[in-house]
Formats: structure tokens, sequence, C-alpha cells
């Protein structure tokens, strides 16, 4: 059926209108600010976004099953602490430190898929559960204090400097690159971590039959049960991926900021969802999908680093998101309408 | 000037497709109306026009000689149209009481003022259900009415704002018999109290009972109107545009080996002690009233539900059905009752729905899937079951219920059958579909058992070779079809023969 230009125009802004808005805010940054334009400065970029995006993708897998994962901001602060502290205070070395960060992690995600399928607690219920819990747990490991070298070891009964560091391997995660040559300062390794992490998670999810079991879940949890798939079983893999990726980001944010910061979780839960949701819009997909997650994160990264360098006060960084939130979730939900008439 | 509600030239396009052509229409005063037509016919597009769902349509409406644009709900109202839909929970609140739900506009339209009284609220509504001679209680919830108890109220709301044309979608699709019984004698006296009833129907049964015309969409288009006295055979006919013949395949006698049997399954309140046998190259149907246990039984014999006593086997193997992954594996499959809540992946395309169950025989190394054998399988089981269009990546939430249907039953005889549990799957399906669902039925029970749990006891007689009667938790009684007659099997469903 033929159909007018500007109902034409109306479909190709819902389905492009997140990557048009990508576009956009590079050019407007690259004009409104200096220094926003060379390869270095890209990368940047995607490194300012790359924890984010990583936890956005383990947002993403509890969406897939038609969950909803909001613990993930406690598991990133949790592991911050939990690892830093580990080397700091108790000197355990760094590859073991990481892996009881992963095991942490792992434990978080079971506790959440253990809370919504057989307790039967409603997700988002569940894990802000978690998150609370979380976000304590965090504070316990060092009684309230950060983490840095030469910091008073708050378990010591007389006080005495906790005598550990954090070691430069380790450091690597969050500040190395990777392909270094004379004319290239190399790829930062969390965009690199980001990247690997991306294309897995595409993988599992477009091409694996688990994916493919897991969008059935979130498609229809009863039609999925009695066409014989284990539907709480692919529920705990999601919220075990899910904690698992924040537990990651919690690493490479550990390596960032080289010290446990208290608290350093906490921005990257409501970053963490609107970067899933923006991602629903992209190419029109009306769903949880890997790559429209990645660019909604970069997306997000982008107008963070753009307002900072504006010197716009934080506040209105929060009034943007929530503007763009809201506009991506208007485009996806306004698709729905159009395929539904 | 001329009465009715009188529709000429009615069409609606979609991107793609023309849903409804040209179709003149009448709905007069104290008459009742069916509406017949395969699924896609056009029925739904036509009732949706009339109710003013559609912000545009082609045609022209009149309604008592004044011609009418019926492009929002308020104005269809206005009018005096109302539509009882098959999905009759959209227009209820189902937190409030049935007294809110009657006097919803007015509480919501600010007629009451701010302060309402729920005493009086109670009594205005048992008085105008008293009046309507309705038997509801206004202070009941309405999420613990029963189908029909809603049905009745979105009428008595209807009739208390000036009813004049009533339009019923497949009222009677999911009630059991007593209930349709009691809805087709309420249709009766709201002719006789001069109100145009629309009816919208698979059971043609039911077209006989009441219709004073029938009109027949096919395709779109308006291929047969008649007035009473009517020609099942000829409204089949037309539905189908062609010859029905036999809608049911012929039997085959000399079952084979016992594949499934129960013994003492036990789960109140529904299912209380059965036993069944279920043989190789057998059909067997399982009738009774609804609620009588059918599905509940079946949901324990695919393990969707566990019983608290008694003993499945398998091939004379104790089995334990821990749940439907643990069925799937052993061969044991089901058609649910409610096929896009329970049966389908609605956003998902065909092929998807069709593989889902057995996505492990396409999976490579680490779970790659192949999707060129999963293709293959695809287009495979969708010549085998006739889908229509047959086109593997369409979204099954754009196929007609028929063909919905067919995904569910292609997809299971996609894997290795030894037993197919059937509940309710010819409802709110076409005459052609239908036709197709029992081909397959008696296909597949070439290789295994199956059993088709039905509350149409015509239906049961006609595709089974023996046939089961349920109530209230127990077989009550066991045929072969040949012994088996209409009276009969209705009177052990009933009770009335125990």
């Amino acid at each position: 059926m033929k159909r007018g230009f500007p109902e034409r125009l109306a479909d190709f802004l819902l389905r492009y209108g997140v990557i048009l808005a990508v576009v956009f805010l590079v050019v407007f940054f690259k004009y409104r600010t200096t220094a926003f334009w060379d390869l270095d400065n890209f990368l940047d970029i995607l490194r300012a976004s790359s924890i984010l995006t990583i936890v956005a993708l383990g947002v993403t897998f509890s969406v897939v099953v038609d969950g909803f994962d909001v613990s993930v901001g406690g598991v990133v602060g949790l592991v911050v602490m939990l690892v830093t502290a580990l080397m700091v205070i108790w000197h355990v070395p760094w590859g073991f430190a990481v892996l009881t960060g992963l095991v942490a992690g792992a434990l978080v995600g079971l506790l959440n898929s253990l809370l919504i399928t057989r307790l039967r607690i409603p997700d988002l219920l569940a894990t802000l559960g978690t998150l609370y819990l979380l976000q304590g747990t965090q504070l316990l490991i060092t009684k309230g204090d950060a983490v840095y070298k030469g910091m008073t070891n708050p378990w010591s009964p007389d006080r005495a400097q906790a005598t550990g560091a954090i070691p430069p391997d380790f450091l690597y995660f969050g500040q190395g690159y990777a392909w270094a040559s004379a004319g290239f300062r190399g790829v930062p390794v969390p965009v690199l971590v980001m990247a690997v992490v991306a294309v897995l998670a595409w993988l599992f999810l477009d091409y694996t039959r688990f994916g493919r079991a897991m969008y059935a879940v979130g498609g229809n949890p009863e039609a999925a049960r009695l066409a014989g798939i284990p539907v709480d079983r692919y529920r705990t893999a999601a919220y075990v991926i899910s904690a698992l990726l924040s537990a990651l980001a919690g690493l490479v944010l550990a390596a960032r900021l080289g010290s446990g910061t208290v608290g350093a979780g906490r921005d990257y839960l409501l970053d963490a969802v609107a970067a899933t949701f923006v991602g629903f819009a992209v190419l029109a997909a009306r769903r949880p999908n890997v790559w429209g997650t990645v660019l909604g994160a970069v997306f997000v990264g982008i107008l963070l680093n753009g307002l900072t360098m504006m010197n716009l006060p934080f506040y209105v960084q929060d009034i943007v998101k929530g503007l763009v939130l809201i506009a991506a979730l208007g485009l996806s939900y306004a698709i729905r309408g159009r395929e539904g008439g | 000037m001329e009465q009715g509600l009188v529709a000429r030239g009615l069409g609606k396009r979609f991107p793609g497709v023309v849903a409804l052509k040209g179709v003149d229409f009448e709905l007069l005063p104290g008459r009742v109306h069916a509406l017949v037509g395969a699924n896609g016919a056009g029925k739904s597009t036509l009732i949706k026009i009339l109710s003013g769902y559609y912000p545009s349509y082609q045609g022209e409406v009149w309604v008592d000689g004044r011609p009418v644009r019926l492009v929002r709900p308020d104005l269809a109202f206005r009018h005096g149209i109302e539509v009882v839909h098959q999905e009759v929970d959209t227009a209820l609140v189902p937190g409030l009481s049935v007294a809110e739900n009657l006097f919803l506009e007015r509480l919501a339209g600010g007629g009451t003022g701010v302060w309402v009284s729920p005493r009086r609220l109670l009594g205005e509504a048992g008085a105008a259900l008293e009046r309507l001679g309705f038997a509801l209680d206004p202070a009941a919830r309405v999420e613990d009415l029963s189908l029909h108890q809603k049905q009745l109220l979105v009428i008595a709301r209807a009739m208390l704002r000036e009813l004049r044309y009533l339009i019923l979608d497949e009222p009677t699709a999911a009630l059991s018999l007593t209930e349709a019984e009691r809805l087709l004698e309420l249709v009766n006296r709201l002719r006789g109290q001069g109100i145009g009833v629309l009816y919208v129907t698979h059971r043609l049964a039911e077209v006989e009972r009441i219709a004073d015309q029938v009109t027949v969409l096919r395709e779109g288009t308006r291929v047969a109107y008649w007035e009473r006295p009517f020609a099942l055979a000829a409204i089949v006919e037309a539905m189908l545009g062609a010859p029905p013949g036999a809608i049911f395949p012929p039997r085959r006698p000399e079952p084979g080996e016992t594949i499934l049997s129960a013994r003492g399954l036990f789960r109140p309140p529904r299912v209380q002690g059965v036993d069944l046998t279920l043989r190789r190259g057998e059909v067997v149907a399982l009738t009774g009233l609804a609620g009588a246990g059918k599905t509940e039984l079946l949901r324990l014999l695919f393990g969707a539900d566990r019983p608290e006593a008694g003993e499945i086997r398998l091939l004379g193997r104790p089995v334990r059905l821990a749940s439907p992954t643990a069925a799937v594996r052993l061969g044991i499959y089901l058609v649910p009752e409610e096929r896009r809540r329970q049966g389908l992946i609605l956003d998902k395309p065909v092929r998807e729905n069709l593989s889902l169950p057995f996505l492990k025989r396409f999976a490579r190394f680490l779970g790659w899937l192949d999707r060129d054998a999963e293709r293959g399988f695809a287009k495979q089981q969708i010549q085998r079951v006739r889908l229509s269009p047959p086109d593997p990546e369409r979204p099954v939430r754009l196929l007609s219920g028929g063909n919905q249907q067919k995904v569910v039953v292609g997809r299971w005889l996609g894997g290795l059958p030894r037993v197919l549990l059937f509940d309710e799957p010819t409802q709110g399906v076409d005459v052609g579909a239908k036709r197709e669902l029992y081909r397959l039925a008696r296909e597949s029970a070439k290789g295994a058992a199956v059993l088709w749990a039905t509350a149409e006891i015509d239906e049961a007689l006609g595709v089974a070779d023996r046939v089961l009667v349920m109530r209230d938790g127990r077989v009550v009684a066991a045929f072969p079809t040949e012994e088996a007659d209409r009276q009969r099997v209705l009177a052990y469903a009933t009770g009335a023969e125990a």
C-alpha cells in the first residue's frame, strides 16, 4: 500500500531516532566545546561509558527474561569495596581478589533468583531489597571507611595502618591501554573489556539456543513453560549473568579509581536502566537488545561527558537524563502503538 | 423514518490487506441477526467499525434513518450501540464491585458529585438489576465473577444507557453448556424488548436456535444472506467457499499397545481419582461440562501440575512428571486451552514458535543455532499443517485463531509424540481450520496416543474412537464411539445418569 511522505518520515524517525540523536550530540558538543573530536577523545568517551555499558548489559539480560534487576548498582559498589579491601587490608593477591569479587557477584545473582523463583517475590521488589542489603554490606567491609593505600585498618584493635597496596597489574584493567604505539595512545582496556562483553552477549542472546530460550521466557513465560522450557532455570541464569556483569564492571571501576570509594556504584543503576530502555527504541526493536543497550549507554555517556565539559551543574545533568529517557520511551511506545493499529 | 442499524458499502483497509470490502448489512430492532464466517473473514473488523473503534472507514452507516460516522466509541454508545467482546474483562474494572462497575460512567463522569454513598450505590444497583431481571449480587467484586456473570454485567450496564443495538462477539465460546443456555434465553428476552442483537458465533447450532437472519462473510465480502428457515449445510458451504464434505476424517479402528496409563490420579478439587488408558493409534475424547476437571487432568498428565496421589505409567514403566520439561522429553505434548496466553509467544515469528521445544535439535557447538536447519524444519511443519499464509517469518500475533492453533499443533507434530493431549483445541476456530485440526489429530494418532478434551459433545463423537465422560473430577463413563450418542453422553455429563 502506498503511503504519504509524512508517514514515511515518521517511520524513519521512529527507527533511527536514537542513532540520529547520538550523531546530533557529537556534532553539537564539538561546536560547543573545544576538545571533542580526535580519536583519543572519542576513545575517552567510550571509556567513560564502558563501565556503564557493562552494567547496562547485565540489566538487559534481566529484562530479556521479563524481569528487572535493580540490585546492579549495589553489586558494583560491593565489588569495588570488596576487592580493594582484600588487597589493601588483607594483602590478598589480586587474581584471588578478582575471583572473590566475581564469586560474590554470582552469589548475589543466585540470591536474587532464589527470591524471585522460589519465594515468588516480584522482580523489582526482590532486587530492590537486595540493593539495600548490598549498600549496607559494602560499608560493613570497612566499617564505612573508604579504601586507599595507607588507610587506617578499621579491623585492627590498635588502629594500625593497612600495609597492602593495589598492584599495577590490577590497575591496568581500569587505566591501561592496549596496542599502544608511537603515534597512537592505544585502546583503553575498559573499552576493550566492554567490546568483548558486548560481542559475547550479542552472540549468546541472538545466536544460541540459550538466548532464544531466554527471549521466549521473557515473551510469554507460561507458553515457554508449557513448551517444555525450564523457565526458572533460565531466569536464574539471567540474574546470575546480570550480577556477574555488574561484578565485572565493579572490578574495572575499582581498577580505574585505584581505591575503594564509598558509594561508587550508586550512579550506575539509573544510568544503566536508562540505557537499556533507550535501547528498546533503537531500530524500532521494541525489546531489550544488546546493540541497543550499547548505543543507549554510549548515548548517555556522551551526554554526561558533553554536559560536564560545558560546565553544567550536576543537577542539570539529571534533568537532561530524565528528559532523554522519557523521549526514548515515548519513541518506543509510539512504535508499539503504530504496529498495533 | 427507517428503523434499524443500516450499513452500506462498509469497508476497511490496512497496510497490505483489505479486511472488509463493501459490505451491506442491516440490524433491525427486535431481531437477532447472526454473523458467521471463518477466521479472518472480516467479522471482527465489521464489529469494530460499528463500535466506533476505527477513526476512519469506508462506507456509510445509518441509525434509524439518520446518517452517522462511528469514528469514536462514545459515538457508538450515544446511538445506543453496545458491544460485548469475547474478552469481556477489558470492559470492567476487576477490583471494584458489581454496583460500581454498573455505574462506572456516572462515577467517572462526575454525575454523582464528589461523595459517593456506597449504600445508596448498592441500593440503586440492586434495584436496577432486579428490574432488568439479572441475578447478580451488586456487592460482589468483579474479579470473583464467572465469565458468564461478567457478560451479564456488561449487558446490564448497556441496558441502563438506552441500549438499542447489542453486538455479542462469540459470547458462548468459553461458557459451560448451562451458562450458554442461559445466555441464549437472555438474547431471546432482549429481542422481545425490541433490542436488535448482532450475534457473532462459530456455533451453527446456535444460529439455528435463535437467529432471525444470518449473514455469511468470507474474505471480507458478504457472500450469503438468509432469513429463517436456514439450511445449515448451505451456511457451512458459504463459509468455506466449497462443499463441506465430511468434516471429520474417517475412523481407524484397531488400536495398538497401551502407551500411557494412569491410576488413581488425585488432585483436589478438580481431579478426584481418575484411571485411564491411552493406546497407540487411537483418538480418545474427554468430554464433560466446563469445570468437570478436563483441563486439570490434562495438566497432570503433562506435568504442569503435580498429583497428590496416583501413578502414571508410560509404556508400562512408572514415570515422575516433575515438570512440562520432563513430559516433553518423554514425548508427552500438550496443546493448551488458551493458545494466545499459554501456547504462543505472540511477538515471535512462526519459525521460532515452531522450534521452541526442540531448540536442542538445531543447536551445534556451545548452543549455536543452525538457522538453516531450523528454517527447514519450520517450512516442513508449515506444509504439514497447511498454515496460511505459509510464511515462517510472520509474527504469530498476525495469524487468525485457527492458524495460530495450527502453529501450536505443528510444533508438537515436529517432535516424536507418544502422547498428544489437546485441550479444547477448536475453541474460537472456524470450520475450515477445525477440519484441519481433526485431520491432524487423526494423522498423529498413527504413531501416538491422542487425548482430545472438548466440551462439545458432537465434536467428541465425531473425532474420537472412544469417548470418556468426566464429571466432578471423575471419569463417570466410557464408551466406544459407536455405542455413544449425544443424549447418553449428556446424561452422564450432567449427572442425570450416574
